[in-house]
Formats: structure tokens, C-alpha cells, sequence
């Protein structure tokens, strides 16, 4: 059995495997692949990321995640495959979904001599959406929206990484969207910077508008989406809804105890599966109640520190599918 | 308050275009307001003012009638534009400001991102390059408007005007009239744009193949010198046609009694070429260019 078909099982119905909507999802890739001379990049990559979800993608560095976004906005033509944003085929009628489209890829590209205001007002210039009379107001609307009113008649030149970031995506934000794409989105923010963007992709799917966010920050991905897809190697290794990814190892209790190998003998012999992992003992809750596992293992004398239970966190599901897969094997 | 409005998608077929005036503006504004666009304005400027100090000067001791185009200026003022287009144009300063312009147009939008952010707009890849050529144009016609303007300007004020009338001595001799000397400065103007309008679309072509301006500057500058080489190398005679620069001296030609047409139509023809080719591979290159 191979790492993707058994990620997959474990996600049910995820995001490959369709919406439960009949809209057509927000994104759709279909054996999308691109070479750079020697180089495959992105390997025939199938995606789907349903209308109103916020999809993380993660991935390594190198793992494909820009160029796969690049491919999903037209910037660059895949070498085989094709991909449909909106509904619309990519890039053959990228005029027709990409001004419902914002983007903020590979950081943000603005003129260094302009202020920001000034930058801001030459995207929405090019905005077939935004109504010329309109351009003032949605500026300083979105000049609100990312906190960068005081610095936004300073030229862009001085602005600092999270500033030129801000700026980034206050360009997305000049109207409302159906679909937004932010690659690395919290990159050279400080702790303020990142709560504004998570705020802002919570407003945003409140909204109702697809997210599609690009991030090697784990603990990012999982505060703010609905669903993942994890990258490696230029393949989709795994795609769906987040909560089923991570509950896919099933609940269990972290044990410390000084006398591990005890405690697992103790426990097995009361029924539980459970194992060392890197010195604490693992117990699975499904095979043993947690209280029956503390009182098999108070009763057999085995000393207990403390008894946790284990959230799998992304970083684990990530570490699993991102490492070569003899793990997936041995815990079956 | 939302203060954002949008065209509803369900009542009216959605633009997928922003107004093409609208984006022209934008492209104006962000040239004409670029530092080093100002700068070599400024130098624009100069040109003809240090011209007409240096000749008003150095006038009263060496004025001769032939000694060319330059010495043809003493006491002569309205031949000053015509004579600091020409010098312009041949020692590179025009086709340097042009190229820079064209340079920033494709390659420095690439090199800072904001190609991205305009592609993602979206803004068509032929709508792009049509933008920029108008950029590139503006800036072609503003640099040779400023000579024209400051040199006329200065010619009349620091140098003078020995033909009384308010017009000019051609260098065949004969003296014109205010009125025609105007429009042979003019004439002067309009083929100095073209033939920049070539170099601004060479210098596009080379920008779509590149993310790094200083490259344009390079080829287009070392390319002109190259031409100049070339066309110093009698064996390669056959190659004078083609070349762009090697017909400038022609702008002389617009200062002779009759002006006689046949070098000023032959370049203008020359630089049109030039433009079709340079738009063409531009266009074609930004067709296919990853962003």
C-alpha cells in the first residue's frame, strides 16, 4: 500500500475526492506538470480546493508549492496537464477569472521610488472590477484593513519586509474576491503581523471567499484552514479536510513514567496497545479508557509522572508524510 | 461603510479589462514621475543652454560658415534645437533615455515583481506591451519637445539672431522665415521621435528577454556602438542600409535650401522597419514569458 493511497483512505472525504457542494470547485488542477530543463518541478499534479475553504498547502522548500501556484495563476505554462481557476480554464481564459482572483505570490513586487498609497493606487488602476470613482476610497479601505495608514505616503523604498508584506496584501484586498491566493502570506512578520493575517483569512472565509495559502509554518495552517495539501517532490502526497488528517492516528494517552518497559508490559496485559516512543509510553485509547489506564498501571506500582493526552498536531501528520513511509507500515 | 464598489458580475457581462485610458494614465504617471526620468530630463535641458553659453562664447572669435553643423549656430539661434537634437541623438544621450525607459518597462517590472501584480490583474499581455511602448513613446517625445523648446529658447536669448527677422540662414546660404524656420525645427522634432521610436522598441524587444535593465542598457548602447564600428569598416559597405545611426547625420538636412527629403523619408522608413521588428519581438516574447 503506498503513503498516498493510505493518506487518502484515513481523510475520507477530502478535498480530492470532491466538495459535497455542487459548485464547482475554486481550483482545479489536473496532472499539471512542469519541467524546467532537467528539473520536473511539479510532477502531474491532481487538485481540487473546494469554493468556500481555505486550503494550506504545505510542502519542503522545493517541494513545488510557487510553481504550482504559478501555474494555477497563468504566470507560467505547464508543460502538460491544465488547471481551471473559478471555473475558467487557466490560461486561456484568465481574463475572465483572474480579475475575481487576488494574489499575493513569491512576496510582494511594488515600485520602490512610489509610497505605498501611490503603488496601491496603480494595482487598482489595472483592476477590471474597481469602478474608477471607486480606486480612493478601496485604497484607504484596504490601507486600513492591513494597519498600514501611517506609513502609507512614505515611499515604498523604506519600507520594512513586514511593511512591504502588509502592502502585499492590501493589494489583494482592494476588492472583494471569490478566490485568494497568498503564498508564504506571514513572511518577515512580527507576532502582530501573523495575528492580522490569520484574522484576515478568517475574514475572508467568512466571507465566503476560497483561501488557497501557501506556508512551510505548520502551526499557521492549522489555526486558520478547513483543509490541507501536502507537497513533496513536486506531488500531492496528501489532500483533504484537516481535522480527519488529524485525527487519523486515532486518540491516545502520553504516559512519562521512569520504568517505561514496565508500564507497557503492565498495560499490554490489560489489554491496551500500547508502546515506548522516544521515552514515554504511547497508549491507544481505542483498545483501553484512559482512567482504566492510569488505575492498570497505579495498581501494577509503575510510578506515573504525568498522563497527557496526545493531539496530533500538523507538524506530526507533516513529519509522517513528508519522511519516507516505513512508519505508515510498522503502525499498522 | 463599504466604500468599495464592484460591477455586478449577474447584471452585465464582467469587464475583464481595466479602461485602457485608465491604465495609460498609470503608466504615464509612474514614468514621468521615475528619478532618473527627471534627471535626464534635467540634463535634456542643459544640453542646449551649455551649447548656446559654449558657442555665444567661443562665437565671436571662430565663426565660420562651414564649419558644420554646430558652427552654423553663431549668431544664428534658431538653429540651436535643431543642432542639440542632432548631438543628442548621435552621441547616444536620447537613445540612452529612451532605452532606460524601455528598460525599466519590461525588464525592471520583472526584476521588482510588479509584472506579476500587473499580469494578475489582469492586464493582457498585449494590452502590457501596448502600454509600455506608449510609456516609452511619451518619454521619447517629452525628451525631444525639451530640447526643441530650451533650445529655440536659449538660441534666441545666449546666442542671438543675426538674420533679423526672427528666422534663419540655412546652411545653404539662404535665410528663411520665422514661420518656416519653426516648422523646419518641428520637422527636425518629429523625425528625431521616430527615429527614437526605433530605438524604444529595439530597446523593448531586448527588455521582454531579460529580468535585469542594466542588460538593455548594455546592448542597446554597446549595440549602437557596434553599428558605429561597422559602419567605419569600408568591406561591410553592404550593411550601411540597414544600420539605424548611420543615417542620423541626415537631421542636417531639414537646415538646406531646398530640404531635400530623400535621406529624412529614407531613415523614417529605416526606423518604421525597426519599430515593426522590435514591437514583434517584444509581443511575441511576452506571449510566452513565464511572469
Amino acid at each position: 500500500m503506498t503513503e498516498t493511497a493510505s493518506v487518502t483512505d484515513s481523510a475520507g472525504a477530502g478535498a480530492t475526492n470532491g466538495a459535497v457542494t455542487e459548485q464547482p470547485p475554486a481550483v482545479r488542477a489536473r496532472g499539471l506538470r512542469k519541467v524546467f530543463g532537467k528539473t520536473v518541478a511539479v510532477d502531474g499534479i491532481d487538485l481540487d480546493v473546494p469554493a468556500g475553504a481555505v486550503l494550506g498547502m504545505l510542502g519542503p522548500n522545493g517541494s513545488g508549492k510557487t510553481t504550482l501556484v504559478r501555474l494555477l495563476l497563468g504566470l507560467s505554462r505547464p508543460t502538460a496537464g491544465h488547471a481551471e481557476l473559478l471555473g475558467e480554464a487557466i490560461p486561456e481564459r484568465s481574463a475572465h477569472a483572474l480579475p475575481r482572483v487576488g494574489a499575493l505570490v513569491e512576496g510582494p513586487g511594488f515600485h520602490p521610488f512610489l509610497s505605498g498609497r501611490e503603488n496601491l493606487r496603480r494595482c487598482a488602476a489595472a483592476e477590471p472590477l474597481l469602478a474608477t470613482a471607486a480606486i480612493p476610497d478601496a485604497v484607504d479601505t484596504a490601507l486600513h484593513r492591513i494597519d498600514l495608514v501611517g506609513a502609507a505616503d512614505r515611499a515604498y523604498r523604506g519600507y520594512s519586509l513586514g511593511m512591504k508584506q502588509r502592502l502585499g496584501l492590501a493589494a489583494v484586498l482592494l476588492l472583494p474576491r471569490d478566490l485568494v491566493v497568498l503564498d508564504e502570506p506571514t513572511n518577515g512578520l512580527d507576532p502582530a503581523g501573523t495575528r492580522d493575517v490569520r484574522r484576515i483569512i478568517g475574514e475572508l472565509h467568512a466571507a465566503g471567499t476560497t483561501v488557497l495559502v501557501c506556508s512551510h509554518l505548520l502551526a499557521e495552517v492549522e489555526a486558520t484552514c478547513t483543509h490541507v495539501a501536502v507537497l513533496q517532490a513536486g506531488s500531492v502526497v496528501a489532500a483533504g479536510e484537516l481535522q480527519p488528517l488529524l485525527e487519523a492516528d486515532g486518540p491516545a494517552l502520553v504516559v512519562s513514567t521512569p520504568r517505561p518497559a514496565d508500564a507497557v508490559a503492565a498495560l499490554r496485559s490489560a489489554g491496551a496497545d500500547a508502546h515506548i516512543e522516544s521515552a514515554d509510553v504511547v497508549v491507544d485509547l481505542r483498545t483501553l479508557p484512559a482512567p482504566e489506564v492510569v488505575a492498570a498501571l497505579v495498581s501494577a506500582g509503575v510510578p506515573v509522572h504525568e498522563a497527557r493526552r496526545r493531539r496530533t498536531g500538523l507538524e506530526d501528520v507533516f513529519t509522517r508524510l513528508t519522511e519516507a513511509g516505513p512508519r505508515t507500515e510498522a503502525r499498522r | 461603510m463599504t466604500a468599495t464598489t464592484v460591477t455586478t458580475p449577474s447584471a452585465t457581462p464582467a469587464r475583464t479589462a481595466a479602461p485602457l485610458g485608465r491604465l495609460l494614465r498609470s503608466e504615464l504617471r509612474l514614468v514621468l514621475r521615475r528619478p532618473r526620468t527627471l534627471v535626464i530630463f534635467g540634463l535634456f535641458a542643459l544640453l542646449p543652454v551649455v551649447m548656446a553659453i559654449g558657442i555665444a562664447i567661443a562665437g565671436a572669435r571662430s565663426g565660420g560658415p562651414n564649419g558644420g553643423l554646430i558652427a552654423s549656430v553663431v549668431g544664428n539661434g534658431l538653429v540651436l534645437p535643431v543642432a542639440a537634437l542632432g548631438l543628442a541623438l548621435t552621441l547616444l544621450l536620447l537613445p540612452l533615455g529612451v532605452s532606460m525607459t524601455a528598460a525599466d518597462a519590461l525588464a525592471g517590472e520583472a526584476a521588482h515583481g510588479t509584472m506579476r501584480g500587473l499580469l494578475l490583474a489582469p492586464v493582457s499581455r498585449l494590452r502590457l506591451v501596448g502600454v509600455k511602448a506608449v510609456g516609452v513613446l511619451a518619454v521619447a517625445l517629452l525628451a525631444v519637445a525639451v530640447i526643441s523648446l530650451v533650445g529655440a529658447l536659449a538660441g534666441t536669448i545666449i546666442v542671438g539672431n543675426s538674420a533679423g527677422d526672427g528666422g534663419l540662414l540655412t546652411l545653404s546660404g539662404t535665410a528663411v522665415g520665422a514661420g518656416e524656420a519653426i516648422g523646419r525645427v518641428a520637422l527636425a522634432a518629429g523625425w528625431t521621435v521616430v527615429q527614437l521610436g526605433a530605438v524604444g522598441a529595439v530597446a523593448l524587444a531586448v527588455s521582454s528577454l531579460t529580468d535585469h535593465p542594466l542588460v538593455v542598457l548594455a546592448v542597446l548602447l554597446g549595440g549602437a556602438i557596434m553599428f558605429g564600428v561597422l559602419s567605419a569598416i569600408p568591406a561591410l559597405d553592404w550593411l550601411q542600409p540597414y544600420l539605424l545611426i548611420t543615417g542620423w547625420p541626415a537631421i542636417a538636412d531639414v537646415l538646406r535650401d531646398p530640404v531635400p527629403l530623400d535621406a529624412l523619408a529614407d531613415t523614417s522608413l529605416k526606423a518604421v522597419c525597426y519599430v515593426a521588428i522590435g514591437l514583434g519581438i517584444a509581443l511575441t516574447r511576452m506571449g510566452t514569458r513565464d511572469a
